[in-house]
């Protein structure tokens, strides 16, 4: 368990929480709200998988696998 | 869009900050041995080609932002999915040099530290960078780049008494390939990277400028990355450049009774920091044009925790950051640095010539 990964996640939610109370005040469009929201929790999911150990296959290896599926590189 | 400007010695520090970013850490040039500066001259004039195309493209359209352009040439539905891909390519550049510098730290600098708290405490301050607005990092750039090459310029002088001035020759050495990988890399890496000031060239306030601004930006990176890559290469010899991980960094410890590395952590942490500021700006406000809100503010902190999380995940390990840096980012960027604002330029001039058919389309 990197414990590391967990504070900084904590740190970061918690400036994310501020901006979504900021949200609610201000009565900002759902849109706004729903991409924050989708964003936040893609980044801590990942973020937890992290710090558990279990890293997820990375986008450059997926655009690695592309690349290599179409040709393009060896 | 924001209602900020900047002036052409702005923008001019922008680009040279820009370009210098991580390049310190990962030198594409090194790649052709003695002959990099072959490759340097031939990738910095086909990257200052490619920045006056991404200039010509902003005076095209004025005032329009990339999702803007993309939007206006593309239709909605694709130019909206093509701007979701430029959204993408912004944050995973802003991640990677996120990581570069992160593995430079925790490697010369700072051992014991974790690479996250590395990344965590220069993504908050980026985040703050960002919030502030492009004047206030238009204002920080007309501070912080003229230590580029003045530091630069120190480093050298601290060793010049090792110089070995042959160090280059013989020319050609190992035929003309290398030379055309290498060049190819540079442009992709960081000249094609400069895509992303279209999201930024709309907020100069002399928009005549833009072209000269752009193209002496250019030259000057050039000129920056000769004379430090020629500054190495006589120090370190070419067999060495080719293996060290970190050049400039080697180069600046060589100095015998006095440590310069801390000059070279700041030339670092200046490039770096405008790069990755200038790529989260871009992807926040690419952002919220796409969704219609009002402010880019709203997802900066959104944005910069996704980057710090992408930049811990994206590489298991730094020689797998090289090995990408050099051998898969240059494919994976051609299509948003050449193919896309090619496409741009081309429906942008077939516009310019007749502007009944861009009424037909409105």
């Amino acid at each position: 368990m990197n414990s590391n990964i967990l504070i900084i996640l904590i740190i970061f939610t918690i400036l994310g929480l501020y901006d979504f109370r900021r949200f609610i005040r201000k009565k900002e469009p759902a849109k706004v709200v729903i991409v924050h929201i989708i964003i936040m929790a893609l980044s801590l999911a990942i973020g937890l998988f992290l710090a558990i150990g279990k890293r997820p296959i990375s986008p450059s290896q997926w655009i690695e696998r592309i690349l290599k599926m179409t040709g393009v590189i060896k | 869009m924001e209602k900020a400007r900047i002036s052409s010695l702005q923008l001019f520090l922008l680009i040279t900050g820009f370009l210098f970013g991580s390049t310190l850490i990962l030198n594409p040039a090194t790649g052709a041995k003695n002959d990099g500066w072959l490759a340097i001259l031939i990738g910095g004039a086909v990257g200052t080609l490619l920045l006056a195309v991404y200039a010509s493209i902003a005076l095209l359209n004025p005032s329009k932002t990339l999702v803007e352009i993309l939007r206006d040439r593309f239709g909605k539905v694709i130019g909206n999915i093509i701007a979701i891909l430029y959204i993408w390519y912004f944050i995973h550049l802003a991640s990677l040099v996120f990581r570069n510098f992160g593995s430079f730290m925790l490697t010369t600098t700072y051992p014991k530290t974790p690479l996250e708290v590395i990344i965590a405490v220069f993504a908050l301050v980026v985040m703050y960078a960002v919030n502030s607005g492009v004047e206030v990092v238009g204002r920080m750039s007309e501070i912080l780049v003229p230590f580029v090459p003045v530091i630069a310029v120190i480093i050298s002088l601290g060793i010049i008494t090792v110089h070995d001035f042959t160090a280059f020759l013989p020319v050609l050495e190992n035929g003309i390939s290398p030379i055309i990988k290498a060049s190819f890399n540079l442009l992709t890496f960081p000249f094609g990277e400069t895509v992303v000031f279209l999201m930024i060239f709309p907020h100069l306030n002399k928009r005549e400028n833009l072209k000269k601004v752009s193209t002496l930006s250019a030259l000057s990176a050039t000129g920056l990355f000769l004379f430090i890559f020629f500054r190495d290469i006589t120090v370190l010899g070419s067999h060495l450049i080719y293996q060290a991980t970190f050049v400039p960094h080697l180069t600046s410890v060589l100095i015998p009774g006095i440590n310069l590395e801390p000059l070279f952590n700041v030339n670092l942490i200046i490039g770096g920091s405008i790069k990755v500021v200038i790529c989260m700006y871009a992807a926040v406000n690419g952002l919220n044009q796409l969704i219609g809100a009002n402010d880019y503010r709203k997802f900066t902190t959104a944005v910069a925790t996704f980057c710090f999380v992408l930049s811990i995940w994206v590489y298991e390990n730094i020689f797998e950051m090289f090995d990408w840096a050099e051998n898969i980012w240059p494919y994976y960027s051609i299509p948003f640095q050449i193919v896309i604002p090619l496409m741009l330029l081309f429906l942008s001039l077939i516009k310019k010539g007749n502007p009944a058919h861009e009424k037909s389309i409105e």
